[in-house]
């Protein structure tokens, strides 16, 4: 694996929706890529911001401190953000820190 | 050392690049001893946390040095001793940062329950997530900071 193939952010812009899809490992080494990839896409209240964590390998509390972030960022603003296709083992760390009632939709 | 121990040391420098080291290094001498996957991703977050931390006191003392003395400091390391047991296996995180109260953080160390939006705080998490991934997690701070993830083996010849 590259270096720089660490976090792979893929983004993707749909009408009234944009989902980046988060690849690889989200730590305190990739955080710098993942905070301002994430700086511009919170500005944009016209749409709703959806991150796919379907191929995040791992995150660590960096890295969930940084959804935390956004999702701070993007209530102050009151535009919508969620987070979908969890993998369980990282469904399992939100489960831990109480933030997935924050993140995911309600079913 | 005692006889029935065997022990494994790594030493990186105190980067965020070489935790992922860490990690895998942790990864193979989990599976080689007979973890659970998610026995072995849980430890994985709980020792990467350990080191995030050894790697942010390590930073706070390069600028407080560089600040006091218009110099910078040694490079500063992380020692990760991995330590097999029969039963357990425990992960030793030592730095030799100064810059970091482990008694006012086990205070802060807590999950986000019951809070709102507006509560939820974006960081200090990483001494809950260790010590709520490991079955014991012991901090101390004398000469930097030691931390000492503890995972018990359950083997299925034990059932």
């Amino acid at each position: 694996m590259k270096h720089n193939d660490k976090l792979v952010l893929r983004t993707e812009n749909q009408e009234g929706k944009c989902t980046v899809y988060v690849g690889g490992e989200l730590d305190l080494e990739s955080a710098v890529q993942m905070r301002a990839a994430m700086s511009p896409l919170i500005e944009l209240t016209d749409r709703e911001l959806v991150l796919n964590l379907q191929e995040l390998r791992y995150v660590d509390s960096t890295g969930i401190g940084i959804l935390v972030s956004v999702l701070k960022a993007r209530h102050a603003k009151e535009a919508p953000f969620t987070v979908t296709a969890v993998p369980p083992h990282i469904r399992k760390l939100f489960d831990m820190t109480g933030i997935t009632p924050f993140l995911l939709k309600q079913a | 050392m005692n006889e029935n121990e065997d022990l494994i040391t790594l030493k990186v420098p105190a980067a965020a690049e070489y935790i992922d080291l860490v990690r895998l290094t942790l990864y193979g001498l989990a599976v080689k001893i007979g973890f659970s996957y998610e026995e072995i991703e849980d430890m994985k977050v709980a020792v990467s946390e350990a080191c995030n931390n050894a790697v942010l006191h390590a930073y706070g003392d390069i600028r407080s040095h560089a600040a006091l003395t218009g110099t910078l400091a040694e490079a500063p390391h992380i020692e990760v001793r991995f330590v097999k047991r029969y039963d357990a296996l425990s992960i030793i995180v030592k730095d030799e940062g100064t810059s970091f109260d482990a008694a006012a953080a086990a205070k802060l160390a807590q999950p986000v329950d019951g809070k709102t939006i507006d509560e939820l705080q974006a960081g200090g998490l990483g001494l809950y997530l260790m010590q709520a991934l490991m079955d014991d997690v012991v901090v101390s701070s004398e000469m930097g900071t030691e931390v000492v993830l503890t995972k018990r083996l359950i083997r299925s010849g034990d059932h």
